[in-house]
């Protein structure tokens, strides 16, 4: 052939070659800590890094590359690495390309967890961040400073869900000499492939849609591979010799894969946020199915969009597929096949409404997670984003009386018959409140 | 490894190690439209067994200024001139696919130079097919993709790679865009053009090592088995169900067989 195999079918087979000896049809779990060298000189091969394998599942693992290979394959980049959890990707990222002294200019509609690790964090490591609003590119452009290394956005914003105009600021970034770092989690590549607008180093929270099920924590970081890090002298860590393995130049020895190469030597061998054997075959699981659950994902996202449009206990409605959404028509440019399935609405009453609403669900459930098989509501302002400051919550866009929905796979007629249950507690509630 | 010649930068990959005085020599020489990181599975392996190591981007390709050069005569002169830069005497030649042919042009022109040579996923002519050398000048993004999908074998269209989390095509593709422009065009018209490959592989007299891909759609393995049957002293190893990539598709069936060959007779510092 002389084309990649199409989406669906990447899903269900790359990364993987049955292994000749037993014929295993499924990915095996490779739960091992370490691996038997054939002889001293691979092993010394390996641990210099000239020839591909495995020495210590910290490293690499053959369950998790079979994860990575297949996530590389589904974003047409050339490489990913697997890490613990989302978090530990951003974080590991982060660290793999700035140092003391350093910059980074952030979308301020960011996930809770990203802006306190922006904020607060790398701050006591010398690493300071300016965040803009994401629509503002003219602002991004300016808060570009000599000593910045990269900008990081959301595609679609948690929970705000204001999406990022990847290509204009691609091109902010790349003109600045800069790569573009997105959080990806909330579009998965079968909504949108990042690196096709321009989009250097992506993050996933594989937790979500990509596993789907709700059953581990994992994260991974794909390298786009479009990046010249040599281009300037502001990552000497990639593009010239480097501590370790006597010096590598990342850049002039792995090309296009040089932050991955860095990535894996450094990040891997020395933070060590691995991904378990066993939660890669989990996701493995999930992933094998991700083209099929997206595609029912929207479609009962955009019923509940009409139904909560028209209900008359819904204070307001936010999705970028609405025409109503600020980004409704980059949305419709850059997310054909829809936002997310991620919408936030106000029950009327605020706050307490909300409450009662969330409390009263019966299928719906109530926890702090999205991306789920099964539908999930929660308010942010109590929980994922408590610990930002009101100043944050405001330009995150949030509100008090705010749900975060995550619309799941079940019969769209159950998922609205649990959200009557929910109005019509919340009405009860409105009555009593007014009878007092 | 930077140097200038003919007032053009260089870059030469050495594998991460320091030329040692008494060390061996080997060239490793990228096919159309590649770069020194076709050998990113060699260069370190074989510099880490004690061989000094130049894996030479040509000129227009990965790191190297300067236009690409228009034939494999030309391209075999410039090896030339990079080994007298270098002050090498003498050097193994390793090529892969247009590289191989720039081997045995090199063999032909200066066989005193060659202590072995070791022709990888190459035959005497490489004919390209018209529409992808239109291609490769009309939609370049086109071309590559065609090149970087025929080029890889079947485990790699399934994305399985000996480097953890690394995509062959995703990377074939990304490592070819970052050439020149007209690379891709100008190497593919210069294995069009040349036709001395037969004649060159009759008159070697070095011993002659060809590896060659069983599942190759780039340099089918016929040609491949033609061209080295007219070698005087060759060894032929077919590698089963493996594509034009060889090097980095299969780097295991390619470093383990060059470097019994060549330490045969090498004596490694």
């Amino acid at each position: 052939m002389s084309d990649d195999y199409k989406f669906d079918t990447l899903s269900l087979h790359a990364g993987h070659w049955p292994d000749p000896e037993h014929g295993s049809r499924a990915v095996p779990i490779h739960q091992t800590t370490s691996y038997m060298f054939k002889d001293t000189r691979h092993a010394s091969a390996l641990y210099n890094m000239e020839v591909g394998g495995h020495l210590y599942s910290r490293i690499s693992n053959p369950t998790v590359a079979v994860l990575e290979q297949r996530l590389a394959a589904l974003e047409g980049a050339v490489a990913s690495t697997a890490t613990s959890s989302g978090m530990a990707a951003l974080t590991s990222a982060l660290l793999t390309l700035c140092s003391q002294g350093d910059h980074i200019v952030a979308s301020a509609q960011l996930y809770g967890a990203n802006v306190n690790l922006l904020k607060y964090t790398l701050p006591r490591f010398g690493i300071e961040t300016s965040f803009v609003s994401a629509s503002d590119t003219e602002a991004m452009k300016a808060a570009i400073r000599p000593n910045t290394k990269l900008i990081f956005g959301e595609i679609i914003g948690n929970p705000g869900l204001d999406i990022l105009d990847v290509e204009k600021v691609s091109e902010i970034a790349h003109e600045a000499g800069i790569p573009l770092m997105v959080d990806a989690t909330f579009n998965t590549p079968w909504l949108i492939r990042p690196a096709d607008y321009g989009v250097d180093i992506i993050i996933h929270s594989l937790t979500k849609w990509i596993g789907g099920h709700g059953v581990a924590i994992g994260g991974a970081v794909v390298d786009a591979g479009r990046f010249n890090w040599g281009q300037n002298d502001k990552f000497p860590t990639l593009a010239t010799p480097h501590y370790a393995m006597d010096g590598i130049n990342f850049h002039e020895e792995y090309g296009p894969a040089a932050f991955t190469a860095k990535f894996r030597a450094e990040a891997m061998y020395n933070f060590g946020p691995c991904l378990s054997p066993t939660n890669a075959f989990h996701i493995i699981q999930g992933m094998e199915t991700l083209g099929l659950r997206m595609q029912r994902h929207m479609e009962n996202t955009h019923q509940l969009l009409n139904y909560l449009e028209q209900h008359e206990q819904v204070a307001w409605v936010r999705h970028p597929d609405l025409p109503s959404h600020p980004d409704h028509e980059l949305a419709k440019r850059i997310l054909p096949k829809g936002a997310g399935s991620v919408i936030t609405f106000g029950v009327k009453g605020g706050r307490d409404a909300g409450r009662i609403f969330i409390e009263s669900v019966q299928l719906s459930s109530h926890l702090a997670n999205v991306g789920d098989a099964k539908t999930l509501v929660i308010h942010p302002a109590s929980t994922t984003h408590s610990h930002i400051d009101a100043e944050a919550m405001k330009s995150g866009g949030l509100s008090d009386d705010m749900i975060r929905l995550s619309v799941g796979l079940e019969d769209i007629n159950d998922i609205k018959a649990d959200f009557e249950i929910g109005f019509k507690a919340a009405s009860r509630h409105q009555k009593l409140k007014a009878a007092e | 490894m930077e140097l200038t010649l003919s007032d053009e930068k260089v870059h030469l990959a050495t594998g991460g190690r320091a030329h040692k005085p008494d060390a061996p020599y080997v060239l490793f020489l990228h096919g159309s439209g590649q770069s020194h990181l076709t050998w990113v599975l060699q260069s370190r392996y074989f510099a880490y067994d004690g061989f000094n190591v130049i894996a030479p981007d040509f000129p227009g390709h990965g790191l190297s200024e300067g236009e690409p050069l228009n034939s494999v005569e030309e391209m075999a002169q410039w090896v030339l001139a990079l080994m007298d830069r270098l002050e090498i005497e003498t050097a193994h030649i390793i090529g892969h696919s247009q590289g191989g042919l720039v081997a045995l042009e090199l063999g032909a022109m200066a066989a005193e130079r060659v202590s072995k040579m070791v022709l990888i996923a190459c035959a005497a002519a490489i004919p390209v097919n018209e529409y992808l050398v239109n291609a490769s000048v009309e939609r370049p993004d086109k071309a590559i993709a065609m090149m970087t999908g025929w080029g890889h074998g079947a485990r790699a269209h399934k994305h399985e790679n000996s480097q953890p989390g690394f995509s062959h095509l995703g990377y074939g593709r990304q490592l070819m865009a970052a050439n020149h422009p007209i690379a891709l065009h100008t190497d593919l018209n210069a294995c069009n053009a040349y036709h001395g490959g037969m004649q060159a592989a009759q008159g070697l007299k070095m011993p002659v090592l060809v590896l060659l891909a069983g599942a190759d759609k780039m340099t089918p393995v016929k040609f491949g088995v033609q061209m080295a049957q007219s070698i005087a002293d060759h060894q032929l190893e077919i590698i089963d169900k493996a594509g034009h990539m060889l090097p980095s598709e299969h780097p295991d069936a390619v470093n383990r067989p060059v470097l019994n060959f060549l330490r045969k007779q090498t004596a490694i510092a």
